[in-house]
């Protein structure tokens, strides 16, 4: 059985960080090309995958029939595969219409799940999307937020449905039958090293001490940032000025204002007591 | 017993039990039909049969069953018939999006034609195929041919005869072209008596019977239409070798389902004789696809008076 690793995040956490330490990690430490098409760690809800797996064009049906498809085709996805999968996400892990786990336990080696503190989400956000300080933190408390939701054009993505900050950290957390890792952003920046042995561990990943160094060395945020500068990041949406910004904890404290902060909190106080953020 | 409808697509005779007004009426001889379209019962296991995917099963002669939940199971018997059994009324437009998307493919695999994911015109004499990941806007440049005079051979699935004597040869599918809503807004049509795909989506079905020629014609190039990144130059480059022998395997419609109904080496020969003989063009188009009247023009420029 081959199965997946769901690496799961709320947008904006530092799952693109953690992706490329895993991908330097799977490749012997090696620094991470931008331009390398191969080797890249795939969002699992990419729609070509998708109709190629199902046999038919996912742009003929409704977003909540792929919804519906979707447990099916990652039971096939895996079942052709011949080694564990690693898989971005977005979506939380949600039910779908006839009740089936959108990500299927059965199938499901275990999830990663980054989380970061949702004020500085909310600012990382901001730049993202190229909106106010204020639609960002409406966002996070947005039950129906989704991406790749359109309908009067076709997206390259199929729809990820998020709920809130909040909604989607205890839809991952909480998620019954399969093995979680919560790994805190904030702990990958103080601790890069033993918060990417754990992961390689938890992955049943190989690693010694030296590769664990050499993939750190190769995804510290400055070099990151470098490495975008030279080669661009295909992932930048248009507009933002530069995908690798910050990689800071608490950088929020100079973007947002006290009212900002606490309307963060009050939305999202219980959850961000159990992840220690307050 | 005489079927009610008298179709054409992409030569073949099809005799249906239902409408379908996707496609071209049958101007042809009084041959027998090549292609029987019935409404009946399929049944839910057929005998024999592996499980090809969550949704389709193979059997044996060719069996082949598929299922679209909510909307239709087709079964296709010997490249020859294929019996609809629809959830709901089997002339709907979200019946036929499947029979002519998914099962029309098969079909093609079936019969030894390779089918393209790709759009297709005529510029003059000649065919020219648009590829392309899903949302690159294959069908939004096709309907921008379409407006300036340049007929569509195919929207969605572009059929090639790749051993036909003297290079491959397009067969002209049907006159229909699928657009969303944003892409019907750029070209100011009106949806008025435009059928939807789905009765809750977006997307509708514009009919180009009147420019659509049924004549086959030679396959001048097969470009590769993708949106261009950020500070990527937007135009016209030539892809060689492996990446152009690649990309275009990975073109091919239900390309994994055409291995398994006929050999990978048939499939991987005729792509190879396909790059072989045919330019295979990378098209970068920038963000919203503002370009779409000049890159038009070029392209037409660059096939027309062209002799092969």
């Amino acid at each position: 059985m081959s199965g997946f690793y769901w690496l799961a995040s709320y947008p904006k956490s530092g799952n693109t960080w953690l992706r490329l330490a895993l991908r330097s990690l799977l490749t012997g430490g090696k620094p991470v090309g931008f331009d390398e098409e191969e080797s890249w760690i795939p969002i699992a809800s990419a729609r070509d995958p998708f109709d190629s797996v199902m046999e038919l064009e996912s742009s003929d049906l409704t977003q909540e029939e792929i919804d519906c498809l979707r447990p099916m085709f990652y039971i096939e996805q895996a079942r052709l595969a011949k080694q564990p999968l690693i898989r971005k996400v977005h979506d939380a892990w949600i039910r779908t219409r006839a009740g089936t786990p959108l990500f299927p336990p059965a199938v499901t080696r275990g999830a990663i799940y980054v989380v970061r503190d949702p004020r500085d989400v909310a600012v990382s956000y901001a730049h993202h999307a190229c909106c106010s300080m204020d639609e960002a933190i409406a966002f996070l408390s947005d039950p129906n937020a989704a991406f790749a939701s359109a309908k009067t054009y076709l997206t390259g993505q199929l729809r990820q449905t998020m709920l809130t900050w909040t909604g989607h950290v205890a839809s991952w957390l909480n998620a019954p039958g399969i093995r979680v890792l919560a790994v805190r952003y904030e702990d990958m920046i103080a601790h890069p090293e033993s918060t990417l042995a754990e992961v390689a561990s938890f992955c049943g990943i190989d690693a010694g001490a030296e590769l664990i160094e050499a993939a750190t060395r190769a995804t510290r945020f400055d070099v990151l940032q470098q490495t975008e500068r030279d080669q661009g990041f295909r992932e930048k949406p248009r507009g933002m000025k530069q995908f690798f910004r910050r990689g800071q904890a608490g950088g929020w404290r100079d973007s947002l204002s006290n009212e900002q902060a606490n309307r963060i909190v009050s939305a999202h106080g219980e959850t961000m007591r159990r992840l220690h953020y307050i | 017993m005489r079927q009610a409808y008298d179709s054409w697509l992409c030569g073949w005779r099809v005799a249906s039990d239902v409408a379908l007004p996707d496609l071209m009426p049958w101007t042809g001889d009084n041959r027998p039909a090549d292609l029987q379209i019935r409404v009946g019962s399929v049944p839910e296991h057929l005998p024999g049969a592996v499980q090809y995917g969550p949704l389709i099963q193979l059997g044996a002669r060719a069996m082949c069953r598929f299922a679209v939940p909510g909307v239709a199971t087709y079964l296709i018997e010997n490249a020859r018939t294929v019996t609809i059994a629809p959830d709901s009324d089997a002339g709907s437009a979200e019946v036929r999006v499947f029979l002519l998307g998914t099962v029309f493919g098969i079909l093609c695999h079936q019969r030894g034609l390779l089918p393209l994911h790709a759009s297709c015109v005529r510029i003059e004499d000649h065919a020219v195929a648009f590829c392309g990941p899903s949302g690159a806007g294959k069908s939004t440049l096709a309907a921008g041919f379409e407006s300036q005079g340049y007929p569509i051979l195919s929207d969605d699935v572009c059929v090639i005869d790749t051993a036909a004597p003297g290079g491959p040869v397009v067969w002209p599918s049907f006159p229909r072209i699928k657009l969303w809503r944003d892409a019907i807004d750029r070209f100011a049509f009106s949806t008025e008596g435009l059928e939807r795909t789905r009765p809750t989506m977006e997307k509708y079905q514009v009919r180009t019977h009147r420019t659509f020629d049924i004549r086959p014609a030679p396959l001048a190039a097969v470009y590769y239409l993708r949106e261009t990144r950020e500070g990527e130059a937007e135009g016209i480059s030539q892809m060689r070798g492996l990446t152009a022998v690649r990309d275009t395997c990975n073109s091919v419609y239900r390309r994994r389902l055409g291995r398994s109904l006929g050999s990978p080496e048939a499939m991987l020969s005729a792509v190879g004789s396909l790059c072989e003989r045919i330019p295979i063009l990378r098209l970068g188009r920038g963000r919203n696809f503002s370009k779409i009247p000049s890159m038009v023009k070029d392209i037409a420029g660059m096939h027309a008076g062209v002799c092969l």
